[in-house]
C-alpha cells in the first residue's frame, strides 16, 4: 500500500475517533453545562487501561504496568471506558455537589495536572513518561492483517465503533433523560423546581461523557500501539472543545464536521508537511495557534458552530402555535410528548 | 531536622513567589469575575521579556530587567483586555465565553513563546551567589530578594486597596459592579487598571520564580498556574488576603512535603490539600460573604 493511502486511512481513523471524544464532551458541556477542562485526562485514563488490559503480563517486557490480562478486542476497549467512568464519579462527587463553575473549571484543569503529573511519575502504574508501547493489535491474528493492512482495518472498526455510539447518543439525546440535561444547562435553577435532581442528572452526563472520552481514549492506543504522556498534555483538552464549538455545540452532525475541519484538517494534515529547515516544531506551534485563533474568531462570528443546535419542539408547543397561542416554556417536562420533528 | 529547617526555607520563596501571583489573579478575578486560565502564560512571557533585557539583548542588570519585562507586560495584559476579554465579555453573559477565550489565549501564547524562544531551558545571565546562613535557613541573596520584593508588593497592594481612592473602588467594584458603576466609578478605568496590575504581577511573577528556581521554560507558568489555583481556591476565591494566606499554606506545604516524600510529587501535595478544602470548606478558609 502506498504510503499516501496509508496516510489517508490516518487521517480517516483520527476523524472517526475525534467523532467519538465530541460526542463525548458534548454531552457534558453542550447538553448539560459541565465545563469539563479534565476531558484529556479521561481519554488518557481509557487508553491506559485499554492498553495495560490488552498488553501480556508485565513479566519480561521491559514495561512496568498493572493489569497484564491480554484481554481481546471489544472488552478492553470496553474496561477503558467503564474505568473512565468510574473515575468520573469520584470527580463529581467531590467536585460537582457543590462548586460553582469558576471554582468546577479551576479544580478540573488542576485535576488534569495532577493526573498527568502522577502518571508521569509513578512509574508501577503505567511505565511512566516512557508510557506503554508494543500494545497487541487488536483482531490482527483473526483476519492475517499485516502492519499494512491493519491500518485501514482500524479505520474502518473505528468508524464501525463511532457509528454505533452514534446511535446510542443520538437515543440519549433524544429521550426525556437528553431533554433535562438540556434544562440543566439552560437553568438548572428551574430544573431543580420542576423536581429534577440537578446533581444527580450532572453525576449521570459526566458518566456518559466520560465513557466515551475512555473509548476514544483506547481506540488511540490501540490503533498506534503506544501511548506515553506527550499525548495528553492539559492543552489537548481545548482541541476538543475546538472541535464541538467550530461544529456546533449541542449537535451530533457538527460533532463530525468539526472533527473533520479542526482534528482532521488542522491539527493532523499539517503533521504531514515536511519541516521547516532550521526551525524543529515551528509548523506543529503555529498550527495550535490557529487552532486557538480558529476557536476566538468562530465564538465571535458564529457562536453556534458550522451546523447549530436544532431548536426542538414539542409537540405541545406546536399545538399551541397552531392556535396561535405562541411560544410556551416548555423545557425539563418529560410528559409533554415526544419532540415534533 | 536540618533537613526540616532547609525546606522551610525554601517554603519561604515559593510562598513569595505564589503570593505574587495568587494575588494578580485574585485582584483581576475579583473585578472581572471570570478566571484568566493564560495567567500561566502571562508569568512565562513576563519571564522571557525579562530574559530579552536581561540575557538576550540588553543585558541590563537582572533586577532592573525583571522591572522592565513585568510593566511590559502589564501594557500587554491592558492590550489584550481591550482587544479580546474585554469584547467578549461584554457581548456575552455567560461566563464560560470568556473562560473558553482565555483557555484559548493560553495555548496560542504558549506555542508563540515556543516559537521564539524554543523549548530549551533558559537561564538569567546573574552572578552565581554564595549561600547566605540566617538562623537554620541557608538561602541565597536572590531569594531572600525575592521574599522581600513580596513583601513589599503584599504590603502596598494592601495600603492601596485599604486607603487609596482607586482601592476603594476595586473594592466597591468587586462587591457590586452595578452599584459601584450607579455610584459614579468609572468602571472601565478601574478595569484597565486591574488589569495593569494583574499583568505586571504575573509578569513580576513570572520573573522571580525563574530567578529562584535559577531556569526558565516556557510551560513552567502553565504547570505553577495550578498551585496558584490551588493557593486561591485555599483562601477564597476573589479575597486578596485570603490569596496571600492560601500562598503561604500551599508554598510551605508543597516544600516541607518535599523533605519527606519523592519531591516529585510536591505539587499533589498541594492538590490534595486543594481537595480538602473543598470537601470541608468550599467557599475557601477565608472567603467573604457574597452580598
Amino acid at each position: 500500500m502506498s504510503a499516501f493511502w496509508y496516510y489517508v486511512f490516518t487521517l480517516v481513523f483520527f476523524l472517526f475517533d475525534y467523532f467519538i471524544l465530541a460526542m463525548g464532551l458534548n454531552i457534558q458541556y453542550g447538553e448539560t453545562g459541565i465545563l469539563n477542562f479534565a476531558y484529556i485526562g479521561f481519554v488518557a485514563i481509557g487508553a491506559y487501561v485499554t492498553g495495560a488490559a490488552s498488553l501480556p503480563n508485565s513479566a519480561g517486557t521491559g514495561q512496568q504496568y498493572i493489569m497484564g490480562w491480554g484481554l481481546p478486542f471489544p472488552f478492553n476497549l470496553l474496561l477503558g471506558g467503564l474505568v473512565a467512568s468510574a473515575v468520573a464519579v469520584l470527580v463529581a462527587l467531590i467536585a460537582l455537589r457543590r462548586l460553582r463553575t469558576d471554582y468546577l473549571a479551576m479544580v478540573l484543569v488542576s485535576l488534569s495536572l495532577v493526573l498527568y503529573d502522577v502518571i508521569n511519575n509513578y512509574v508501577p502504574l503505567f511505565n511512566g513518561a516512557d508510557g506503554l508501547y508494543n500494545v497487541p493489535q487488536p483482531m490482527a491474528g483473526i483476519f492475517h492483517l499485516t502492519t499494512n493492512s491493519f491500518i485501514p482495518f482500524f479505520a474502518v472498526v473505528t468508524g464501525l465503533v463511532a457509528l454505533l455510539m452514534w446511535f446510542i447518543m443520538s437515543r440519549i439525546m433524544n429521550s426525556p433523560l437528553g431533554r433535562t440535561f438540556r434544562a440543566i444547562r439552560d437553568d438548572d435553577g428551574v430544573a431543580g423546581a420542576l423536581g429534577k435532581n440537578p446533581f444527580g442528572y450532572k453525576l449521570t452526563s459526566m458518566i456518559i461523557g466520560a465513557f466515551y472520552a475512555g473509548v476514544g481514549g483506547g481506540l488511540i492506543i490501540q490503533f498506534g500501539g503506544s501511548f506515553n504522556p506527550t499525548a495528553w498534555l492539559p492543552g489537548e483538552t481545548f482541541v476538543v472543545f475546538a472541535v464541538i464549538i467550530v461544529g456546533g455545540v449541542g449537535n451530533n452532525v457538527g460533532m463530525l464536521v468539526g472533527a473533520l475541519l479542526v482534528e482532521t484538517l488542522l491539527i493532523h494534515l499539517p503533521a504531514f508537511l515536511p519541516e521547516i529547515p532550521g526551525h524543529p516544531g515551528l509548523i506543529e506551534y503555529i498550527d495550535t495557534m490557529v487552532v486557538g485563533v480558529l476557536l476566538m474568531v468562530m465564538l465571535w462570528f458564529r457562536p453556534q458552530g458550522v451546523v447549530p443546535e436544532r431548536v426542538r419542539k414539542s409537540a405541545g408547543m406546536l399545538a399551541d402555535r397552531a392556535r396561535g397561542r405562541g411560544r410556551q416554556l416548555t423545557t425539563a417536562s418529560e410528559g409533554q410528548g415526544k419532540s415534533g420533528e | 531536622m536540618t533537613l526540616f529547617w532547609l525546606s522551610v526555607g525554601f517554603g519561604f520563596v515559593t510562598a513569595s513567589v505564589l503570593a505574587i501571583a495568587a494575588v494578580g489573579l485574585s485582584l483581576q478575578f475579583g473585578i472581572t469575575n471570570y478566571i484568566n486560565f493564560a495567567y500561566g502564560d502571562f508569568m512565562a512571557l513576563g519571564a522571557y521579556f525579562t530574559y530579552v533585557f536581561n540575557a538576550e539583548f540588553f543585558h541590563w542588570n537582572v533586577w532592573i530587567a525583571t522591572v522592565c519585562g513585568s510593566l511590559l507586560m502589564g501594557v500587554l495584559a491592558v492590550i489584550i483586555n481591550h482587544l479580546l476579554f474585554s469584547r467578549f465579555a461584554r457581548r456575552f453573559s455567560k461566563t464560560f465565553y470568556v473562560m473558553i477565550v482565555t483557555f484559548g489565549l493560553s495555548l496560542i501564547i504558549l506555542n508563540v513563546v515556543y516559537s521564539i524562544w524554543g523549548p530549551d531551558v533558559r537561564a538569567y545571565a546573574m552572578p552565581i551567589e554564595r549561600v547566605v546562613k540566617i538562623g537554620p535557613f541557608l538561602l541565597t541573596r536572590d531569594q531572600l530578594l525575592v521574599m522581600a520584593i513580596s513583601v513589599v508588593v503584599m504590603v502596598g497592594v494592601a495600603v492601596m486597596l485599604k486607603t487609596t481612592r482607586l482601592g476603594k473602588s476595586m473594592r466597591a467594584m468587586s462587591d457590586n459592579t452595578t452599584l459601584a458603576m450607579t455610584s459614579g466609578i468609572d468602571t472601565r478605568r478601574i478595569t484597565t487598571i486591574t488589569w495593569f496590575l494583574s499583568g505586571t504581577l504575573s509578569g513580576l511573577a513570572g520573573a522571580v520564580l525563574g530567578i529562584s528556581e535559577g531556569n526558565i521554560t516556557p510551560a513552567a507558568g502553565e504547570l505553577f498556574l495550578f498551585v496558584i489555583f490551588a493557593a486561591v481556591i485555599v483562601g477564597g476565591v476573589g479575597s486578596i488576603y485570603g490569596a496571600m494566606a492560601g500562598a503561604v499554606i500551599i508554598g510551605m506545604a508543597t516544600e516541607i512535603s518535599a523533605a519527606f516524600i519523592n519531591p516529585a510529587y510536591k505539587l499533589d501535595v498541594a492538590f490534595v490539600i486543594l481537595i480538602l478544602t473543598l470537601l470541608f470548606r468550599p467557599n475557601g478558609l477565608f472567603s467573604r460573604p457574597k452580598g
